[in-house]
C-alpha cells in the first residue's frame, strides 16, 4: 500500500483466489494432523471396534476489521482473516492470513499534481509452517501481495534452538523478497522496476527470572533495485527561492515559485538497513508490561529510534484492558532537501540533482502514538479465553520537521477482532 | 556521536539485564506462560500502518524467538 502515491487509478476487482488457497491449505493440514493422530492409534480389528482418533491439534481462527483515516485525506479499510493449527504434541504448526486493503486518497501529494482522488485494492496473503518437536525448530514462511501496479512476494526460513532448558532461545532467519513496481494502466512488460530484498535476522531471548523475559535481535536488510515511485514528481526551485521556501509551503506557493522542470523521484539503487531491537516483558500479579526499543540505521543516512509500550491489566477472568504508547523519531536521509535546486544547463536542459525525493517518510519527523484496547473473553466458564472479542484504537500525531505542503498529520486507526478456538 | 551513544546505551542495558539472569525451572514458569506475555496485540493493519509511517524497519522476528514459557 502506498498511502501517498500520486496517481489516479480505478479500483480493481478483488480476486478471492488467495483466500481459496489459504483455506484449502488449512483444511488439508487439518486432515493431515488427524491422519497423523490416527496413525499413532492401535489398528482396529473390526469396523465396529474402530474409535475416532483423538485430535490433539488446537485450531484457531480470527477475523479483523480495521479502519484508518488521517488529516491528509487518506482512508483505508482492511478486513482480514487468519487461521492457525498448532499441535503441541508433534511440535507442528501452520498459520495463514489473508487481508484486503481498500485505500482511497486525495492527499496533498495527489492534489499538488492535479490528480483526482484515487481508490485502490491490495490483497495480501501469508502462510507459515513450523516444526519444532524438541529443542530445535524450523519454520518456513511465504507471503505475497498484489496491487494493480505492484507485485511482491517473500519466502523465508527461520531456525530456533532452545538452550538451558528453554531459559535461552537462539534465532536465525533469512528471507528473500522480490517486488515488481509498475505504472497503473501500463503492462509490466512495458514498464516495470525490479527490487530485491534479502533479510537476515539473528536474535536471542533470555529468561531473567520467574516473571521476566528479555530479547534482542539484529536485522540486516539488503535492498537492490530502483524503488523510486513512478508517480512522484519533485518540484525544483532556483537557488534563491529554495533557500526561502517556508516550512509546509502551500500548493499555491510551490506552484507559483517552482521552475518549469519537474522530474520524477530518483532514489539510490541500493540500500543497506540495520536494526537492533530489544524486548522486555514482565508479568506482575495482575498485569503485564511489554516494552520494545528499536534502534535503526541505514546507508541512506536515516537514523531512527522507535519505542513501544503496552501495559495489559487483568479485569477479572473475562476482561483485559491496556493502554498503548509508541514514539518514533528519525533523522532525514543524507539527500533530503525541503526544496531541491536546479539550474538551466544552457543547452535546453536542466541541471538536476542526481538523487531527489519527495517521500516525507525519508525526512526528519517524529510520531507520537497513544491508544487503548480491551479484550473480552466470551468462552465457556471452563475456558473463557477460547473465544475473544478485541477492540482497540490508536491516535498518531506526526510532526514533519522540514517538508513542503505538510507540517503535521493526525491519524486514527481502529480495529475490532474476533478470535475463536475451534 | 548520536549513533555511538544509542548503541552503547543499548549494550549496557542488555549486559545489565543479562547479568541478572536466574535459572527458572519448567514447573516455575506460570507467569512466563501467561497469555498476556505472548499474545499478539497488534493486528496486521497496525503493523502495516507503522511500516508505512516510519522510515525504519526491523524487529519483527523477535516475537518468534521464544518466550521461555514451556
Amino acid at each position: 500500500m502506498q498511502l501517498t502515491r500520486e496517481s489516479s487509478s480505478r479500483p480493481a476487482s478483488p480476486v478471492p483466489f488467495s483466500l481459496f488457497v489459504v483455506v484449502t491449505l488449512v483444511c488439508a493440514a487439518t486432515r493431515a494432523a488427524s491422519a497423523d493422530d490416527a496413525g499413532t492409534t492401535a489398528a482396529p480389528t473390526t469396523p465396529t471396534e474402530r474409535k475416532a482418533p483423538k485430535d490433539t491439534a488446537t485450531k484457531r481462527a480470527s477475523v479483523e476489521m480495521a479502519t484508518y483515516g488521517d488529516s491528509d485525506h487518506v482512508g483505508v479499510v482492511t478486513p482480514s482473516v487468519g487461521m492457525s493449527i498448532d499441535n503441541v504434541i508433534t511440535g507442528a504448526s501452520l498459520r495463514a492470513r489473508y487481508l484486503v486493503d481498500v485505500v482511497s486518497g486525495a492527499s496533498v501529494d495527489v492534489v499538488s499534481t492535479a490528480s483526482r482522488r484515487w481508490t485502490e485494492i491490495r490483497q495480501a496473503g501469508s502462510i507459515e509452517g513450523e516444526y519444532k518437536p524438541r529443542d530445535f525448530g524450523i519454520a518456513v514462511t511465504g507471503s505475497a501481495s498484489n496491487e494493480p501496479d505492484y507485485l511482491s512476494y517473500t519466502v523465508g526460513a527461520r531456525m530456533t534452538y532452545d538452550l538451558d532448558a528453554k531459559n535461552t532461545t537462539l534465532l536465525l532467519g533469512y528471507a528473500y523478497g522480490h517486488d515488481t513496481i509498475g505504472r497503473h494502466g501500463t503492462p509490466f512488460a512495458v514498464f516495470a522496476r525490479e527490487l530485491s530484498r534479502a533479510t537476515y535476522a539473528a536474535g536471542v531471548t533470555q529468561v531473567i527470572d520467574r516473571a521476566t523475559v528479555i530479547g534482542v535481535a539484529l536485522d540486516v536488510v539488503i535492498e537492490n533495485g530502483d524503488q523510486s515511485k513512478p508517480y512522484r514528481y519533485i518540484p525544483m526551485f532556483a537557488p534563491a527561492v529554495a533557500a526561502s521556501a517556508p516550512l509546509g509551503a502551500s500548493i499555491d506557493w510551490v506552484t507559483a515559485h517552482r521552475l518549469p522542470e519537474r522530474p520524477l523521484e530518483q532514489l539510490p539503487l541500493t540500500r543497506r538497513r540495520f536494526a537492533v531491537t530489544g524486548r522486555f516483558a514482565h508479568r506482575f500479579d495482575g498485569s503485564t508490561v511489554r516494552l520494545s526499543e528499536r534502534i535503526y540505521d541505514d546507508t541512506w543516512g536515516l537514523v531512527a529510534s522507535t519505542t513501544d509500550m503496552r501495559w495489559i491489566f487483568d479485569v477479572g477472568r473475562r476482561f483485559a484492558l491496556w493502554p498503548h504508547a509508541r514514539f518514533h523519531v528519525q533523522s532525514p536521509v543524507t539527500f533530503w532537501e525541503r526544496a531541491y535546486v536546479s539550474r538551466n544547463a544552457g543547452n535546453g536542459g536542466w541541471d538536476l540533482p542526481e538523487i531527489r525525493t519527495g517521500d516525507r517518510e525519508l525526512g526528519p519527523l517524529w510520531t507520537a502514538t497513544g491508544g487503548a484496547g480491551v479484550r473480552m473473553f466470551v468462552g465457556a466458564d471452563a475456558d473463557p479465553r477460547a473465544w475473544a472479542i478485541s477492540l482497540q484504537g490508536d491516535v498518531m500525531y506526526t510532526s514533519y520537521q522540514d517538508d513542503l505542503y505538510l507540517t503535521s498529520r493526525t491519524a486514527v486507526l481502529g480495529a475490532v477482532m474476533f478470535e475463536a478456538e475451534l | 556521536m548520536m549513533r555511538s551513544f544509542l548503541f552503547c546505551s543499548g549494550l549496557v542495558a542488555l549486559l545489565a539485564l543479562a547479568s541478572a539472569c536466574t535459572h527458572v525451572a519448567p514447573y516455575d514458569r506460570g507467569k512466563l506462560a501467561h497469555p498476556t506475555m505472548t499474545d499478539e496485540y497488534d493486528g496486521p493493519a497496525s503493523g502495516h500502518v507503522h511500516a508505512v509511517h516510519e522510515g525504519a524497519t526491523g524487529g519483527g522476528a523477535l516475537g518468534e524467538s521464544g518466550c521461555g514459557c514451556n
